[in-house]
């Protein structure tokens, strides 16, 4: 790790101490100031030091007690002061690279490097800090092991170009040609695909429905006001308006100068204000994909396009800012999405597909829809809702105002379940859940026709399998062994 | 239902696995315990206030209890398993009917578990796991060598059928 991570890091606790003195004590704090009780400041600013000078010792013996090795098929970190552990992480297993830069660690130049591997819970991986050279070479270099190429310095497995074939051959050649020096590797070249331009981004955050909350909460605190003559009224309304400009602020952030780009080593995405992320998504990692689009957004043609990938999403914050694979698209860039996560989505004609998939009812595409009678239990989205079988994939068409698809790769189905609850009983009706792992992504087609949606169990079974059978390897620069 | 034969929560060609009645006792244990605790304190708190209308409580409760003793047997009844050459399917419910298809090579591991209670009983409970989290299928009620058969079983399924994820 980089000598230099404890200093961005100390200033955690610093900023959690001015934070809790900040919630608890501002009062006093600000009557100490203002009194010009010279004694009193001096207090407070030796407590912070000494919370500073605490909180950067900590931060020292952390980064002093973190170590990492990278082998060739895992990640060894170890880690802790009072409580010591030691992670193995899989490559093979690998869903994700992300390198994140925050704002502090820009700075210094340094960078986060994060594995997620899919194990429950907060199961990834994550070195910090790195220079941002290292990290960008470490990053190459995991994403060729987990590929299933070898270190061109270790003797053990030579026969490499035998065991990948055509444009991967080539690739790899690429790869070990340019290596820098004797252990590494060189970043696998991509394909800018779309970028997302500001103004559209500030239009679709202000087409959503955080200023309107904003709106609303800002003419009540004025009402309010007048009506009772009293400023303090204000206090009570300050959690609403904290909330929705953090809101505004993280959505902001997070799909500033957002681009996406494709390479033989999956999805890159790169986005960021402050805090700057780039994301890698190996082939076949992506779990369902969910297309969105609110009511405001109609007149747009904007949607929102995310996606489920096993370790993303399971920690409780920043789900949104990892799992978006655009945070605004055009019709066109929903079409280049989708073919991002699904090179071939099994139909004829996609285009065609994909727009009956967004704005189509009933049988538009060959979708297979609810039944008329679903309009005793859904009497406003009935018409939306449906489900479209391909070659590759389940699509899944719902909502009226707030159109919602969902895609889920054959290959990528975990479970199935059909319910069928007492009114959807008397009218013939059943649901369909294919489950994903867990993210913004939950792939539901409600209210089929009970005979539908059980031969579609038992069909999605079948496909699933085989899907899985015919899929590509885990480590997918290798070809699958012959067995 | 006009057509019982063709509901969608019995594919053709298959026989369920029922488990065994003996959950019936676990589950009703659980609840009277519950149900009685939640009785007393109801009688007691009309017989000191004193007021007619307060008694309504406990007659609620013993109410629930009746429904709960009806219900559980027939819940248990409604559960059920069957294996198939690569998934196994479990379905529950009466009113609100769940079938679930778990294909063998997506489960990630499978835990048997049995409180105190239920060893008691003999029956012990498998829980599946997939990697989504939304599958949750459990099997209730096995007697443990059932419990322990199925989990080799699966175990070997799983491993000859793994693909990632």
């Amino acid at each position: 790790m980089h000598p230099v991570t404890p200093v961005v890091r100390g200033w955690k606790l610093l900023v959690a101490v001015l934070a809790v003195l900040g919630f608890q004590g501002g009062e006093d704090m600000f009557g100490v100031v203002t009194r010009g009780d010279v004694g009193g400041v001096l207090a407070l600013l030796g407590v912070l030091v000494v919370f500073a000078i605490l909180g950067f010792c900590w931060a020292l013996l952390a980064w002093r007690m973190t170590r990492f090795v990278v082998t060739d098929d895992a990640v060894h970190l170890r880690h802790g002061i009072l409580f010591r552990s030691q992670r193995r992480a899989r490559l093979d297993r690998l869903q994700a690279v992300d390198v994140v830069r925050p704002l502090l660690a820009r700075m210094f130049g340094l960078s986060e490097l994060r594995l997620e591997v899919a194990g429950g819970g907060d199961s990834g991986v994550s070195l910090a800090f790195l220079k941002e050279k290292e990290a960008d070479r470490l990053r190459a270099e995991l994403l060729a092991l987990a590929a299933g190429l070898r270190r061109p310095a270790s003797t053990s497995d030579q026969v490499l170009g035998d065991q990948v074939l055509g444009d991967q051959a080539r690739e790899s050649e690429v790869r070990e040609g340019q290596a820098g020096d004797d252990r590494g590797f060189a970043a696998a070249p991509e394909r800018h695909l779309y970028t997302v331009p500001l103004g559209r981004l500030v239009g679709s955050i202000a087409l959503s429905s955080t200023p309107v909350t904003l709106v609303v909460a800002s003419v009540a605190m004025v009402v309010a006001v007048l009506v009772s003559g009293r400023l303090g009224i204000l206090v009570g309304f300050f959690p609403v308006l904290f909330i929705t400009v953090a809101s505004i602020w993280s959505q902001l952030n997070g799909g500033a100068f957002f681009r996406a780009a494709t390479s033989p080593d999956g999805i890159r995405l790169r986005h960021g204000l402050t805090e700057s992320r780039a994301q890698t998504v190996p082939p076949g990692r992506v779990q369902a994909v969910s297309i969105h689009q609110g009511p405001l957004w109609r007149g747009q043609d904007w949607w929102r396009v995310r996606m489920n990938v096993a370790g993303y999403g399971l920690s409780s914050d920043g789900v949104e800012r990892e799992s978006t694979l655009n945070p605004v698209a055009t019709r066109d860039e929903v079409a280049t999405a989708l073919w991002l996560v699904l090179p071939d989505l099994g139909v004829p004609d996609p285009v065609a597909t994909i727009a009956a998939a967004l704005t189509g009812t009933e049988t538009d595409g060959g979708f297979v829809p609810a039944p008329r009678r679903a309009v005793w239990v859904d009497p406003l989205g009935w018409r939306r809702r449906g489900v479209l079988v391909t070659r590759r994939a389940l699509i899944l068409r719902s909502g009226r105002w707030w159109r919602r698809v969902v895609v889920v790769p054959h290959e990528r189905t975990q479970s199935l379940a059909l319910y069928q609850g007492p009114v959807q009983r008397a009218l013939r009706l059943a649901s369909v859940f294919p489950h994903s792992t867990p993210g913004p992504v939950t792939p539901v087609v409600s209210h089929l026709d009970e005979r539908v949606a059980a031969s579609l169990m038992d069909e999605q079974a079948v496909r699933a399998r085989q899907a899985r059978a015919t899929a590509g390897p885990e480590q997918w620069m290798r070809r699958p062994e012959v067995s | 239902m006009d057509d019982t034969l063709l509901s969608p929560f019995d594919p053709a060609g298959l026989t369920w696995t029922r488990v065994s009645p003996r959950l019936v006792t676990a589950r009703l244990v659980v609840a009277g315990v519950w149900l009685a605790v939640l009785l007393v304190v109801t009688v007691v708190v009309a017989v000191l206030v004193g007021i007619a209308w307060v008694w309504a409580a406990p007659a609620a409760v013993l109410a629930l209890l009746v429904w709960v003793v009806w219900l559980v047997p027939r819940q248990v009844r409604a559960l059920g398993y069957a294996e198939r050459d690569d998934d196994l399917l479990i379905v529950r419910g009466i009113m609100f009917r769940t079938l679930v298809v778990v294909p063998y090579g997506r489960m990630q591991y499978v835990d048997v578990q049995a409180g105190p209670l239920m060893r008691w009983l003999g029956i012990a409970q498998l829980q599946l796991h997939t990697a989504a989290a939304a599958t949750g299928a459990s099997i209730p009620g096995l007697t443990p060598d059932e419990a322990a058969r199925l989990r080799d079983r699966l175990a070997s399924r799983g491993e000859s059928r793994l693909a990632g994820l």
